[in-house]
């Protein structure tokens, strides 16, 4: 009752806020502008206009465009980055003023303890966002079946996926504004943390597409090095042909050297900012997760094999080119690789530590 | 007893003693006030009892369990000083939200909301937002809220702050009834006055220490005085000195020396209290030859007894001197007095400075002994 009580009382609070009514229209907006698209046979639609495009039905089906427009517009564009700045907006004073002189004292008097308080605020902070979502979300869950003819229950798992997403910058904003008692300071501390976790997965997904090139780049001097050794190994060849095989050999084996030491060199930087990476949240791999359980491999074949023919990249030229598209395909497969447990799992560890360091401080404090 | 508290102390950060042993007794059924200059730490006390602070160390009962467990605090209703609600909520809404902190179930919140909001006199305003609310109607409310929980001990701290004196009244009256319901109400408040109309019992603190504690009746008399109001034939020193000579001649000795020698009645500077008298600047004192201290400022003799026997031969010496007599009064000392008298070192007679003890603790400057009936 009384946790129930908190909860009520901060959808009042939000609901009092210009900015949650804000948001919630410009969702409207952004929903009615994805039902405004549409694909067909030639590209793409907007409302009656025609528009011929690289995208259309022969590439992909109507419900997968939407499911793509949903995640990557509507929810990475819009609810995980757009949306959750405002929401942080709105909710990065949640503490500050639960805690502020004059409030905290009526609170901290009723028989509740400290660390469910704490907690429960928590939660409140994330009530903007899962209404925000669980709007967004219905009004797209129609639009899709409506207009793709699909009814996929699927996308309700946005809900889940963008409010652990905010989860993680609202438990460190939490905290922060426990520490600093100043919601303006909260929220760039928060902002900067945002950046940093970019940053860091930034770095990581660069020096990952690094490591896989130039892993592909010694898989095939290894193919030539081997073929080399063939080459000198090779039954009646003349004294003169064996030497320039040797001579070749030795060549792409030096070369071999140069490119593992190259791929070793990148695959110890990865692994470091991997390791860094292990023990912050993924915010972007959260939401790319949306992505993998919407939207299957299958279902973007066509439209990748009708893509570019792997020459464009930074590994495309040189003594050892490496097809891009065989680059994406790799880090595509390794990325795919990181289980959910990874991804979200150690991303709540970390959740969890910001929280209880939060909720002992809250214990501990004099107010 | 509703409170019992024995040794509460509170250091900040290591070095500043808020708090340095706090021992009190509030009994059931009473209004307690409790006083004390700014920083004395009367904030920090009522907090550690609401666990808003945490206690360095802290022994003793609130209604009969420890300090803080969720139990009390579901028996007590609190009024913090300074208080601010959600701006966005009616004040039924307030009262609804705070009742479902403390455990209230809906249907009695709606029931008790509507009666106290009728109670403090603000049932108009109850659908309305409070950031509409002037600061007398915030006190209301929040003095609603602090009985929401149908508490059985009510703390207020600075109930009546930006209140108007109608409100005050009604706020002194729901005092008063709280207490007819059989409730203990402990009141924070710089409001003297209004303390010593309401109070049962008093604690003044100082500079982290209980300094004096007991019924006002006990407390104040201690200071029972009677004061001689003598019309003088020339104002000014020349006056005061008449009057001097006058009380030297009948018997009057010099404070302490016990001696009869003339220069007995000299004029002093004294800020220290005498007996409980007040003293001002370039007041005069000495002793009955029954023991009774005197005081003797301008045209006004007083005398440290409620025994009008010790005064007559004063009021005799004075009529036969030929001066008239203006006022015979019988005195007791306002609460104001007390605390005055609290606030003073007693080693330097200057006030003590405001605010906690810094660094390492030491004794209890503030501590005077407890007086009065019940501690």
């Amino acid at each position: 009752m009384k946790l129930l009580a908190i909860l009520h009382d901060q959808y009042r609070a939000l609901a009092a806020g210009k900015i949650f009514w804000v948001v919630l229209v410009l969702s409207g907006l952004v929903v009615a502008a994805f039902g405004a698209v549409g694909i067909n046979k030639t590209g793409l639609t907007v409302l009656w206009w025609e528009f011929d495009a690289i995208f259309n039905t022969s590439l992909l089906t109507p419900a997968t465009f939407y499911k793509l427009v949903f995640v990557n517009v509507g929810i990475k564009f819009w609810l995980a980055w757009i949306a959750s700045i405002l929401a942080l907006i709105s909710t990065a004073s949640i503490i500050p003023e639960f805690i502020s002189s004059g409030a905290i004292e009526l609170t901290l008097s009723k028989p509740i303890s400290r660390v469910k308080l704490y907690f429960t605020k928590f939660l409140a902070g994330l009530l903007f966002v899962t209404l925000q979502v669980g709007v967004f979300t219905t009004a797209a869950f129609l639009v899709i079946g409506v207009r793709g003819g699909t009814w996929e229950p699927g996308l309700f798992w946005a809900v889940p996926y963008t409010v652990l997403f905010f989860s993680y910058l609202f438990s460190m904003c939490a905290l922060l504004g426990l520490l600093t008692r100043s919601s303006l300071a909260a929220l760039l501390l928060t902002f900067l943390f945002w950046f940093v976790l970019f940053g860091v997965n930034a770095t990581e997904q660069s020096l990952h597409y690094f490591k896989t090139g130039y892993a592909l780049q010694v898989e095939k001097v290894e193919s030539w090095v081997e073929a080399a050794e063939q080459k000198v190994q090779g039954p009646g060849q003349s004294e003169e042909a064996i030497e320039r095989s040797k001579k070749e050999l030795a060549t792409k084996q030096t070369q071999l050297e140069r490119y593992r030491a190259k791929a070793g060199g990148m695959g110890r930087w990865h692994g470091y900012f991997h390791g860094v990476k292990s023990v912050m949240p993924k915010s972007s791999e959260t939401i790319e997760l949306l992505q993998r359980t919407l939207v299957s491999e299958a279902d973007l074949e066509p439209l990748a094999a009708s893509g570019n023919d792997g020459q464009g990249g930074f590994f495309s030229r040189g003594e050892v080119p490496v097809s891009e598209r065989e680059i994406q395909k790799r880090l595509a497969a390794s990325i795919a690789s990181r289980s959910f447990g990874w991804i979200v799992g150690t991303s709540l560890v970390f959740e969890a530590v910001v929280l209880g360091i939060g909720a002992l401080v809250f214990r501990r404090r004099d107010f | 007893m509703v409170i019992d508290l024995d040794e509460v102390s509170k250091v900040y950060r290591g070095r500043v003693h808020a708090l340095r042993g706090i021992s009190m007794k509030v009994h059931k059924g009473e209004v307690f006030g409790l006083l004390g200059p700014n920083g004395a730490g009367k904030s920090t006390l009522v907090k550690v009892l609401t666990t808003v602070v945490r206690p360095t160390s802290c022994r003793g009962t609130m209604l009969g369990q420890p300090v803080g467990t969720k139990w009390v605090l579901g028996r007590v209703g609190y009024l913090p000083e300074h208080h601010k609600f959600p701006e966005y909520l009616t004040g039924a809404q307030v009262l609804d939200y705070y009742g479902a902190l403390s455990g209230v179930r809906r249907r009695e919140r709606r029931r008790r909301a509507e009666g106290l909001l009728r109670q403090v006199g603000i049932s108009a305003w109850q659908k309305k937002k409070v950031k509409g609310y002037s600061k007398g109607m915030r006190q209301r409310l929040g003095i609603a809220q602090a009985l929401m929980n149908d508490p059985d001990l009510v703390m207020l701290d600075e109930p009546t702050d930006g209140v108007d004196p109608v409100g005050r009244r009604d706020i002194r009256n729901m005092m008063v009834e709280l207490r007819e319901q059989g409730r203990t109400v402990f009141i924070n408040s710089h409001l003297l006055s209004e303390l010593e109309m309401i109070c049962d019992r008093v604690a003044i603190i100082v500079k982290g220490v209980v300094a004096m504690q007991g019924t006002i009746q006990d407390l104040t008399d201690y200071g029972r005085r009677y004061e001689i109001e003598v019309e003088l034939p020339q104002e000014g020193a020349g006056g005061t000195k008449g009057l001097q000579t006058l009380l030297r001649a009948s018997g009057v000795r010099a404070l302490g020396a016990g001696s009869t020698n003339d220069a007995m009645i000299g004029v002093e500077t004294l800020a220290a209290p005498v007996l409980g008298l007040p003293v001002g600047a370039n007041a005069v004192r000495g002793q009955l030859a029954t023991g009774e201290a005197v005081v003797v400022s301008g045209s006004t003799i007083r005398i440290g007894t409620d025994d009008p026997a010790p005064i007559q031969p004063v009021i005799d010496a004075v009529r036969r001197a030929g001066l008239s007599i203006r006022a015979v009064k019988q005195m007791r000392p306002s609460l104001e007095d007390l605390f005055m008298r609290a606030v003073v070192d007693p080693e330097t007679g200057q006030e003590f400075t405001p605010g906690a003890e810094v660094g390492r603790a030491k004794g209890k400057p503030g501590a005077q002994p407890t007086m009065g009936g019940r501690p």
